[in-house]
C-alpha cells in the first residue's frame, strides 16, 4: 500500500511556508551583518550567514536592491510591533519616561539599518519614502504622548515643538550620545527626559501633570 | 638642470663663464620665484579641484561620490591633474574636510559673545545654520565614507569637537550655573538639537525656510538653557 499522501493544498502551504522562512532567515541575516558593519553586505554574505545559497536569495528576491527594500519593511513592521504605546495617560513623568525609554529602545536596535537607510536614500527613492515614513511616525508618537502640553500652544509653536522634539529623539543623536560621548543607555535616556521635560510647555491643570 | 634644448638663455651667457657665473646667479636668485610661482599654481589647481568636487556634492545629493572624470570637467582641468595632486578619491575627501573646516572656521567666528541671551543665541543659531547649509553634502558624504577612510574620523570628531567649544563661549553664563554632570548632559542636548542632521531634515522634510529653521533652534535653545545670571 502506498503511504498516504497529503493533499494538495498542504504540500503548498508547507513549501510556502519553508519559502516564507527562508525569505525571512535572509532578511534576519541581512539586518544582523548591518549591525556588525554598517555597510550594505554582499548577497555572498548573506546566504553564508542565512546558510542558504546565494541562489536561494536571487529566488526569492529579484536584486540587492528588492532585498534591501524588503529587509527595511519587514524591520519597520517588528518595530512598529516593539513600540507599543504606554501610560499615554500617565502623568508627566511617566509619559516622559516611557516615550523616552521605547524610543531609546527602538534606536538602540535599528541604528546600524538606519545609518544604511539614511546613507543609501539618495539612490533610492523608495529608501527616502520609507525615511519619511518612519519620521511621521516618530511625529504622531511626540504628538500623542505630549498631547496635553502640545495642545496649550498656538499652532507656529507646536510644530516647532515637535519639529524640535523629532529632531532631539532622532537616531543620529541617539548614537552621538551613546557612541561619541559613551553615555549608558540610562545616562542618554537621562538627557532625553531631561531636554523634553525643558522644552514642552507646562502640563495644564486636566492634563495629567505630575 | 633642464637639458640643453631647454635652455633658452641667450648664446653668449650659456658660453662665457663669467656670464655663465652670472647666469647661474640669476638662476639661483630667481628659483624661489618660479618655484613659489609653480607651487602657488599648484595649490590653485588642487583648491579649485576641492572646490569642484564640493560643488558637485552639493549639487548633487544624488551622487555623494563624483567620479574622476566629473570632477575634472567641472574644475576644468584633466583627470590626470587630480591624481597628480590626490593619490586616489579617498584622499580628494580628506583634502576636502580639511577644506571645509578651515572655511567653516574662516566664515564662522563667534560673534555676539558678550551680548545679551537673545544676541547670543540668535548670533550662534544663525552662524551654526549657515555652516549646516553649507556643509550638509559633505557632512554626509563623510559620515558615509568614514568606515572606509580611516583619516576622516579624526576630522569628523574635530569638527564637533569645534561646535560643542563654540557653544561653551556662546552660552558661558547659563552654563557656568550648572553643576559639572548637568552641564556635560546640556552641552550634549544642545549639540544634537544643533547638528547637521538635525538642520537637514527641518529643510528637506518639514520644508521649512532658513529663517524657519534657525526660529525652532532659538525657540528650543532658550527654553533648554537655564536662566541667565545676573551678571
Amino acid at each position: 500500500m502506498n503511504a498516504p499522501v497529503a493533499p494538495k493544498s498542504a504540500r503548498v502551504d508547507g513549501r510556502r511556508q519553508r519559502s516564507e522562512r527562508t525569505r525571512q532567515a535572509i532578511m534576519d541575516a541581512y539586518i544582523a551583518l548591518l549591525r556588525e558593519r554598517p555597510q550594505i553586505p554582499t548577497a555572498a554574505q548573506i546566504a553564508v550567514r542565512a546558510g542558504v545559497s546565494t541562489r536561494s536569495i536571487f529566488e526569492r528576491f529579484d536584486d540587492l536592491q528588492t532585498l534591501s527594500l524588503a529587509t527595511v519593511d519587514y524591520a519597520f513592521a517588528i518595530g512598529e510591533s516593539q513600540v507599543v504605546a504606554r501610560n499615554v495617560d500617565g502623568d508627566r513623568q511617566t509619559r516622559l519616561r516611557s516615550h523616552v525609554e521605547t524610543r531609546a529602545r527602538t534606536c538602540e536596535q535599528w541604528l546600524p539599518l538606519w545609518r544604511v537607510v539614511v546613507n543609501n536614500a539618495s539612490r533610492l527613492d523608495e529608501l527616502d519614502v520609507r525615511i519619511r515614513i518612519v519620521r511621521e511616525v516618530v511625529s504622531r508618537r511626540i504628538e500623542l504622548m505630549y498631547a496635553p502640553e502640545l495642545g496649550s500652544v498656538d499652532a507656529d509653536k507646536r510644530r516647532d515643538l515637535l519639529v524640535a522634539l523629532e529632531i532631539l529623539t532622532d537616531f543620529e543623536s541617539w548614537g552621538r550620545m551613546r557612541e561619541v560621548n559613551g553615555l549608558s543607555f540610562e545616562e542618554a535616556c537621562r538627557v532625553w527626559v531631561d531636554t523634553i521635560d525643558r522644552l514642552l510647555p507646562a502640563t495644564p491643570r486636566d492634563g495629567h501633570g505630575s | 638642470m633642464p637639458p640643453a634644448s631647454a635652455d633658452s638663455r641667450p648664446l653668449a651667457r650659456q658660453c662665457h663663464p663669467i656670464l655663465k657665473t652670472i647666469a647661474l646667479s640669476e638662476t639661483i636668485a630667481s628659483r624661489p620665484a618660479r618655484i613659489d610661482g609653480r607651487r602657488l599654481r599648484s595649490e590653485r589647481t588642487k583648491q579649485l579641484i576641492i572646490e569642484a568636487f564640493l560643488a558637485l556634492v552639493r549639487d548633487n545629493p544624488t551622487n555623494p561620490m563624483p567620479t574622476a572624470a566629473q570632477i575634472a570637467e567641472r574644475a576644468g582641468y584633466s583627470v590626470r591633474s587630480i591624481f597628480e595632486r590626490f593619490p586616489d578619491l579617498g584622499k580628494l575627501r580628506v583634502a576636502a574636510a580639511d577644506y571645509s573646516l578651515a572655511q567653516a572656521a574662516a566664515l564662522a567666528p563667534p560673534r555676539q559673545v558678550d551680548g545679551d541671551r537673545q544676541a547670543r543665541i540668535r548670533s550662534q543659531v544663525e552662524t551654526r545654520a549657515g555652516t549646516c547649509e553649507r556643509g550638509v553634502a559633505l557632512w554626509r558624504v563623510l559620515l558615509a565614507t568614514a568606515e572606509e577612510e580611516e583619516e576622516l574620523r579624526p576630522r569628523i570628531r574635530i569638527a564637533r569637537e569645534r561646535t560643542v567649544e563654540r557653544l561653551e563661549v556662546m552660552y558661558r553664563p547659563e552654563l557656568s550655573t550648572l553643576p559639572e554632570r548637568d552641564r556635560k548632559h546640556m552641552l550634549i542636548a544642545l549639540e544634537a538639537i544643533l547638528d547637521h542632521e538635525s538642520w537637514a531634515p527641518m529643510r528637506e522634510i518639514h520644508g521649512l525656510s532658513f529663517e524657519e529653521g534657525c526660529a525652532v533652534w532659538i525657540h528650543a535653545i532658550d527654553r533648554m538653557l537655564p536662566p541667565t545670571p545676573a551678571a
